[in-house]
């Protein structure tokens, strides 16, 4: 895998632009950088609230929405950290972190690209595909999922920019189902796939194109403390029997060197001991 | 000499404020942020005789006001620290402290030994208290007896300065500090992590794969504090304190209770600028007050 030479990480404070609320858990936050963020498709930025104190300690790992003089990234509220984003007036000071990671590798030519996302990982895609359009070219397939029709953050946007598929677990959008149930369809030989959702649906897509012999890219998600490989908090095992770090060898990765049998809720064999559950 | 200079155990810093091993890579993510040649001193990932791939993950957790980490020493290993980082770090003119880690007596002076051979190592700190791997590591620092040991064959085996990081998990942990002075150390660390755990209650599992993990940040503070002023009341050889730093007034509050110098370990976290800061913040103080850093040092007692 080829490293791209990358901008210049900066920690800076921004002020909170607005912060719309989208439904469900979902909010956009869009911050105000007079001097420009030059974050790529697939980069991430550490956030955090400057006036948050020493609790919640560590900035939370956001994917670039977009870029530019507004940055913005979308939340889901799973946690102390991100319930206070969620909770955020515009002029609130925000520090980010950034431009981390590697970003989405650049399309092949002559492949017609494929975006499938799971709930809020939409948001690197969304980013990619707003690229894509900007470039001009073919419209990218996309296949968008979620458990309901609450699930599906930006769906309306994502649908203007690509040829987008809906499904969602109980049939309230689309068809219902997951992305991987309509994703066969589409791996025609000439596509390649961009990926990001929960580590069981990647793990299904990568397999998927393995099989098809299609090319699969997939944003990684792993909790993480610095965000620019020094904490070593985000390993992720590879098929050669390694890891790789989600913050710096990732986000972005070649899906087949990625180990998916890690699956997000996989017993750890020999770390937990059997025990009954309440 | 300059109002921040602090001398370590026959070692002079130019400043009294390093950065905490594990948490600031081998010193060279940095460059995008600040020199870091500008701070007294890096301690290095601990280094062992052989590259390490860690725990499995989850491998951190945030607690309130703190982390858990069972990185489980995660190291490119000595050999390729003295081929590919320190002939950089060297060059830079950082003050290099190699932070070192082994299951064995003999490995330590192993590993000891293939430092003696570079130059740019300013000192070695020995890592007796890693919470987070199964052999050696914290077994060494809670045994007055053994830490004693591991220090005195390091010390036989280098001129370089030696430095013991302390575990709080040592039962008695001055007993162990004394042991640490009379087998030949130059300098104290304290402390390191001590072991927590966490449990997702959703999932109804730990967080962690190792099951415990070591605590650190802002809420270990008062802790490292008491044990910092325990310590330097006890030995005569310096105590370089670390537990939670994120400010120049937490440095200040462990200078104050007799620690020749500080490390900032999580905070570089939260802001890869942490150390930076400060040391930055410890220029102003001296300045503003007139008084030179030494003279702060355990002026609280």
């Amino acid at each position: 895998m080829s490293t791209r030479v990358l901008a210049k990480r900066r920690l800076v404070t921004l002020t909170l632009l607005r912060r719309e609320s989208i439904g469900g858990l979902y909010h956009v936050l869009t911050f105000e950088d007079p001097d420009g963020s030059v974050a790529l498709p697939g980069q991430f930025t550490m956030v955090r609230g400057a006036e948050w104190g020493d609790a919640p300690l560590l900035p939370r790992p956001m994917s670039y929405l977009s870029a530019g003089n507004t940055p913005s990234i979308l939340i889901k509220v799973i946690g102390e950290g991100t319930l206070r984003m969620g909770r955020a007036e515009p002029g609130e000071p925000f520090t980010l972190l950034g431009p981390l990671g590697q970003p989405w590798r650049a399309p092949s030519a002559g492949r017609r690209v494929v975006l499938v996302a799971g709930g809020v990982g939409v948001a690197p895609l969304l980013f990619l595909a707003r690229r894509l359009a900007s470039a001009g070219g073919p419209k990218p397939l996309a296949v968008y999922g979620g458990r309901s029709a609450r699930d599906l953050p930006l769906d309306d946007e994502l649908a203007e920019l690509t040829e987008l598929h809906v499904t969602t677990e109980d049939g309230s959008k689309g068809t219902r189902g997951r992305v991987t149930d309509v994703l066969g369809e589409l791996l025609a030989p000439d596509r390649e796939v961009f990926t990001c959702g929960p580590d069981r649906m990647m793990a299904k897509v990568a397999e998927l194109c393995a099989a098809r012999d299609v090319p699969c890219e997939a944003s990684l998600e792993t909790p993480m403390a610095c965000g620019y490989g020094v904490c070593l908090g985000c390993p992720v095992p590879t098929t050669d029997g390694a890891y790789v770090y989600a913050c710096t060898q990732g986000p972005c990765i070649d899906a087949r060197r990625v180990d998916w049998s890690r699956g997000d809720h996989a017993p750890k064999k020999g770390v937990h001991a059997p025990r009954s559950k309440p | 000499m300059s109002l921040l200079a602090v001398d370590v155990g026959g070692l002079t810093l130019k400043n009294p404020v390093l950065t905490a091993s594990g948490c600031f890579g081998y010193g060279l993510e940095y460059d995008d942020f600040y020199d870091v040649a500008e701070l007294g001193g890096i301690c290095t990932k601990g280094l062992s005789l052989h590259p390490r791939a860690g725990n499995p993950p989850e491998r951190i957790c945030e607690t309130p006001a703190g982390m858990l980490n069972a990185i489980g020493l995660a190291n490119v290993g000595v050999e390729a620290f003295c081929r590919d980082k320190l002939p950089i770090l060297r060059e830079r003119g950082v003050t290099v402290v190699a932070n070192i880690f082994a299951s064995s007596v003999a490995d330590f002076v192993a590993i000891t030994e293939r430092l003696n051979r570079e130059t740019g190592v300013a000192a070695i700190e020995l890592n007796v208290s890693c919470p987070n791997v199964t052999e050696g590591g914290i077994e060494f620092g809670k045994d007055a007896r053994m830490a004693g040991e591991v220090t005195r064959a390091v010390r036989a085996a280098t001129k370089l300065p030696v430095w013991v990081k302390m575990s709080p998990e040592a039962g008695n942990i001055v007993a162990v500090a004394r042991a640490c002075e009379e087998a030949g150390a130059d300098a104290l660390t304290a402390i390191n992590t001590i072991r927590g755990m966490s449990i997702d209650v959703e999932q109804t599992k730990l967080r962690l794969a190792n099951r415990t993990g070591g605590f650190s940040g802002p809420a270990l503070r008062p802790i490292a504090l008491r044990i910092v002023w325990e310590i330097a009341g006890a030995v005569a050889i310096p105590v370089i304190a670390i537990g939670g730093v994120s400010t120049t007034r937490d440095a200040l509050e462990f200078l104050l209770a007799g620690a020749r110098a500080v490390q900032v370990g999580t905070a570089n976290f939260v802001d890869p600028s942490a150390a930076k800061r400060v040391l930055d913040g410890l220029r102003d103080y001296c300045e503003a007050k007139r008084v030179d850093v030494k003279s702060l040092i355990g002026s609280a007692r």
